[in-house]
């Protein structure tokens, strides 16, 4: 047996391929990761949270007896769908076995999946990962197949999970019947960082040109089981003895607690008031019993006043005159080149321009929820819905002081929150480890629809200052901008924070990747022609953060395309801006300043598509005073992660009330090869409604203590009613490879579009969003000398064209 | 002790009569596809079907829902199995049109609301079986105590699903 061992212990591209030994029944070839760098460092928690594993995980992929496949990856699905569609399809292809083959796929728990990192650019980032495992594992599969043939390895091919070669053939399956075998492959990284780990080396990898799995529209089966209601949520899950945990949240974002109120114990006789630190729940054995209790002992607990925030309507002004943008260095965008400022000095025409963006809510249909289950020896098992399950674990055990090897994470289907928990937490995780730990029972914590959104983090607010030089033929000589937004990623657990328990360090300028204060330049210049450019971007601490007793006040998080969006809206709108400036067509401006063969490709395809009317923008009759409805067009672009993209549209504006109307969308791009064209149309769709839900109605009020929104009535989203024609092309460029970002970047692309579509049809600028009707009213009605100050002054949501909605308070219950 | 019908079958309640509907089905009687949005019935996560008309068990109490018929997704090939004389749905693999819609049109993304959007589009169906764009924007939209939210942005394909389960369900009819 020694000697077999021996003689079956093969390198594979740097993998190293053993036998373990013979089973008699079943068998398999599991592919993980050996310890083939060494020291792997085991259980210590750094200083910023993050940690190699304590024990190790599962395989990437094993094969079974039967000639099925299971894979295993430590990312979760958040509605992308990636992980049972595309992700199958890459490794079907690399493996060469069928679609249908692989027959499970196992995500996101930290004791069974590798890899962690978190669930974000899912095929950009993830693929190179999961590719290298199938073909690590392929080669394995063929240096055993060369022994069992005695056919040498070069002169054997693979076809649909069977070797042939020598006129004889063995399946996978038959390879690894009655055999227990070992695919260790090398791996660099850190696991419960935000990346995880990243698989080494350079096994042959298939050419685009071989694919025959990528490129077809298979269907999710995660989506039957959904709709079969079949699936198991994060919603779902009870545990014996569970308690159902509610909590009070702090009466401002900076208050500490006076006094815990009285429980009324005749009405709630089996629920306790807990309280920890700053931390005041209830749990109960029932739901609604913990519900009512809630709301009975929030009545009566009091807290310190604060009133650190400047208020929504301050906030613009704030950012900019109180804001210390000195703390953290200024990023240069990696195009920069020239003499941007002699430029603008030299111009005909020049345009200055200030754009705003605020804060949005990634705003989770279903507020955050987990269960946890802390045991007598100090183990807890967090079931919850997580971006990024083995980061939640490191934070978990430094939030209770122990190993890693104390804390499981189990992921399960749940609301998407779209980059909220990228580093970790959603939310309840924490309060519900505090909770069961507290009460030696598992308690499940859900947040009701006000703390969802009082308490969340939120994408941060932002604005930018751009000027652009036109010279005598109307081509942009020079483009300055500055870019102003807080910190963008804070991770802390804020039942943590609360309770006074260790969490990860505030942003702050000594932070590292998950809690720096610095901003980077991370919409990538797209204008080539351009002579001198000048980005920059700066960076400062959150609202609210220093001056908070509690250091929390407005906590940021990044959400889609963090950062991106709040840079791209302002250079497409001014882009759009400046083609006006030069009396030209804003698509064909875009076009006349590329090039970049690949963005032409797309204007020029998007121009086709959408039917676009080729003239100076504005529009020939464009009014912003008009009696009735007038009509323009707007365009954009970006490139994200090596995805083109380019969008066009269509808006009715009413300038008596300011209400638009979006009628068309289109959208074309190129994300190279196009895996799954069903599934990315429909990722696309949804990126792009919710970015038109961010382009018209979403921003997050808040007063000089707290979120003043508690419902979807106070941040209110896009609804059926208001979707346009839509229309989605996709470019399949398979030289360049796959790189993803189906409904992060369309979410991001269309704001600028409609804002300078309106510009087109009303021939003012619309330089902030929401496009509320009550602020377009306000930009339509603005002198042109002060178009930079309209401020952002309306608290109340008072559109009249948007449906109305009588809600039963819950006292009629 | 209070006893409902949901999904065809009688089940007997502990709850206290007050307790909104979505806790008894969700906790008590595990019958779990109606979600919980916003507890303000300003979402529609977590529709049912109460004697065929959409409700936000999230404001509705048990009691009220005593001799009514429930109805979730859990109980839609039943209801269609029913409607249409075929051999119940529990020794079939029968779906309800709607259902096989939402996954030939592929709706949902993380699907948390899609439980309610299938029960405002079985309503809808039921009461109007060719509805027109504008019918289903509206039905969506305007018919119920507030629009149904979706937030991962599907309310495209959405659309297209209740298209597709309207030729499902009026096939062979004049």
């Amino acid at each position: 047996m020694e000697q077999l061992l021996e003689a079956l212990t093969a390198d594979v591209y740097g993998a190293k391929l053993t036998r373990r030994g013979f089973v008699k029944a079943g068998g398999t070839l599991v592919v993980g990761f050996g310890l083939l760098r060494g020291g792997v460092a085991r259980a210590a928690v750094r200083a910023d949270g993050n940690a190699f594993d304590a024990s190790l995980p599962q395989s990437w992929i094993e094969i079974r007896p039967d000639n099925t496949v299971l894979y295993r990856t430590g990312k979760s699905d958040f509605g992308q769908g990636t992980i049972y569609t595309a992700y199958r399809q890459i490794i079907a292809d690399e493996l060469d076995v069928t679609f249908e083959a692989i027959t499970t796929v196992v995500s996101a728990d930290t004791d069974t999946t590798p890899e962690g990192g978190g669930t974000f650019g899912l095929l950009g980032e993830g693929t190179p990962n999961i590719r290298k495992a199938a073909a690590y594992t392929r080669q394995a599969l063929m240096q055993l197949a060369s022994q069992h043939l005695g056919v040498p390895k070069d002169q054997l091919k693979t076809i649909d999970g069977v070797v042939y070669g020598g006129g004889k053939q063995v399946s996978y399956g038959e390879l690894v019947k009655g055999q227990n075998l070992q695919l260790s492959i090398p791996v660099t990284g850190d696991l419960t960082s935000i990346f995880g780990l990243r698989i080494t080396g350079d096994p042959p990898l298939k050419p685009a040109s071989e694919m025959k799995v990528v490129g077809k529209s298979y269907k999710n089966s995660n989506i039957s089981s959904k709709v079969m209601a079949e699936e198991i949520w994060v919603t779902n899950v009870k545990l014996p003895n569970m308690q159902h945990g509610r909590v009070v949240h702090p009466g401002t974002l900076g208050s500490h607690l006076v006094e815990a109120g009285k429980l009324d114990r005749t009405k709630f006789p089996n629920t306790q008031l807990m309280v920890k630190g700053d931390l005041v729940a209830v749990v109960a054995p029932t739901e609604w019993e913990a519900v009512m209790a809630s709301w009975q002992v929030a009545g009566t607990t009091k807290w310190t006043e604060w009133k650190g925030l400047p208020g929504k309507d301050k906030a613009y002004d704030y950012l900019r005159n109180q804001s210390d943008w000195k703390a953290a260095p200024v990023a240069r965008g990696r195009k920069n080149k020239g003499d941007a400022t002699a430029a603008m000095k030299a111009s005909a025409k020049k345009l200055e321009a200030t754009y705003r963006l605020p804060y949005w809510k990634h705003a989770p249909i279903g507020p955050t929820l987990a269960v946890a289950d802390y045991k007598v020896d100090g183990s807890v098992t967090v079931h919850t819905h997580t971006q990024n399950a083995q980061a939640l674990r490191g934070q978990i055990a430094m939030m209770l002081g122990t190993s890693l090897d104390k804390v499981v994470v189990k992921t399960y289907s749940g609301s998407g929150h779209y980059g909220r928990s990228n580093g970790g937490n959603a939310g309840a995780e924490d309060e519900a480890v505090i909770l069961s730990k507290e009460l030696g029972k598992p308690v499940r914590v859900q947040w009701m629809r006000n703390d969802e959104m009082q308490w969340s983090t939120q994408s941060p607010i932002a604005f930018s200052d751009v000027r652009i030089g036109l010279d005598a033929n109307g081509k942009i000589a020079g483009y300055e901008i500055d870019h102003f937004m807080p910190a963008f990623q804070d991770d802390r657990m804020i039942g943590a924070v609360i309770a006074g328990l260790p969490t990860m360090d505030a942003p702050s300028e000594k932070g590292r990747i998950l809690n720096s204060i610095s901003n980077g330049a991370s919409d990538i210049w797209l204008y080539d022609t351009v002579a001198n450019l000048d980005e920059r971007a700066h960076g400062t601490y959150q609202i609210g953060q220093k001056s908070s007793p509690m250091a929390i006040g407005l906590r940021d998080h990044s959400m889609r395309t963090p950062g991106q969006f709040q840079q791209n809206f302002p250079r497409e709108m001014a882009l759009s801006e400046a083609a006006a400036l030069a009396s030209a067509d804003p698509l064909q401006f875009r076009i006349d300043h590329a090039k970049d063969e690949r963005l032409i490709t797309v204007l020029k395809r998007l121009k086709q598509e959408s039917a676009w009317e080729t003239r100076p923008t504005p529009a020939p009759k464009a009014t912003g005073s008009s009696t009735g409805v007038v009509r323009g067009h707007g365009v954009s672009a970006m490139l994200r992660s090596g995805t083109y993209w380019g969008c066009a549209c269509e808006v009715s504006v009413t300038p008596a009330t300011g209400a638009v109307k979006v009628d068309k969308y289109t959208i074309v791009v190129d994300p190279g090869i196009v895996v799954n064209p069903e599934q990315l149309k429909r990722q696309v769709e949804g990126g792009a409604m919710m970015g038109l839900s961010i382009a018209l109605h979403e921003e997050v009020p808040f007063n000089e203590s707290a979120i003043t929104a508690q419902d979807w009535l106070s941040y209110p989203i896009l609804t059926m009613a208001e979707i346009p024609e839509f229309k989605v092309v996709l470019l399949h460029n398979p030289e360049v490879g796959t790189m993803g970002q189906g409904s992060e970047a369309a979410n991001a692309l269309g704001a600028s579009a409609v804002a300078s579509a309106v510009f087109d049809a009303t021939g003012k600028p619309m330089r902030q969003i929401p496009l509320r009707p009550a602020y377009v009213k306000k930009m339509l009605d603005a002198r042109n000398s002060d178009t930079n100050k309209v401020p952002p002054n309306h608290d109340e949501y008072n559109d009249s064209t948007k449906p109305k909605t009588g809600t039963p308070a819950p006292s009629d219950v | 002790m209070l006893t409902i019908s949901v999904n065809g079958k009688m089940r007997e309640v502990n709850s206290s009569q007050d307790t909104p509907l979505l806790y008894v089905l969700r906790d008590e009687l595990d019958v779990a596809s109606p979600q919980f949005g916003c507890g303000l019935a300003q979402c529609g996560a977590c529709s049912v079907l109460l004697d065929g008309q959409e409700v936000r068990s999230c404001i509705v109490s048990v009691s009220q829902a005593a001799g009514k018929e429930v109805v979730t997704i859990e109980g839609l090939p039943e209801r269609w199995a029913k409607q249409k004389n075929l051999p119940s749905a529990e020794t079939t693999a029968l779906l309800h049109p709607v259902q096989e819609a939402w996954i030939e049109q592929q709706v949902p993304q993380c699907g948390f609301c899609q439980s309610g959007m299938m029960i405002k589009a079985t309503e809808l169906l039921e009461s109007r079986p060719k509805p027109t764009v504008d019918e289903i924007k509206a039905a969506f939209t305007t018919s119920g105590p507030s629009p149904h939210l979706c937030r991962c942005g599907t309310y495209i394909a959405i659309v297209e699903a209740v298209r597709y389960a309207s030729i499902l369900m009026t096939k062979g009819e004049a």
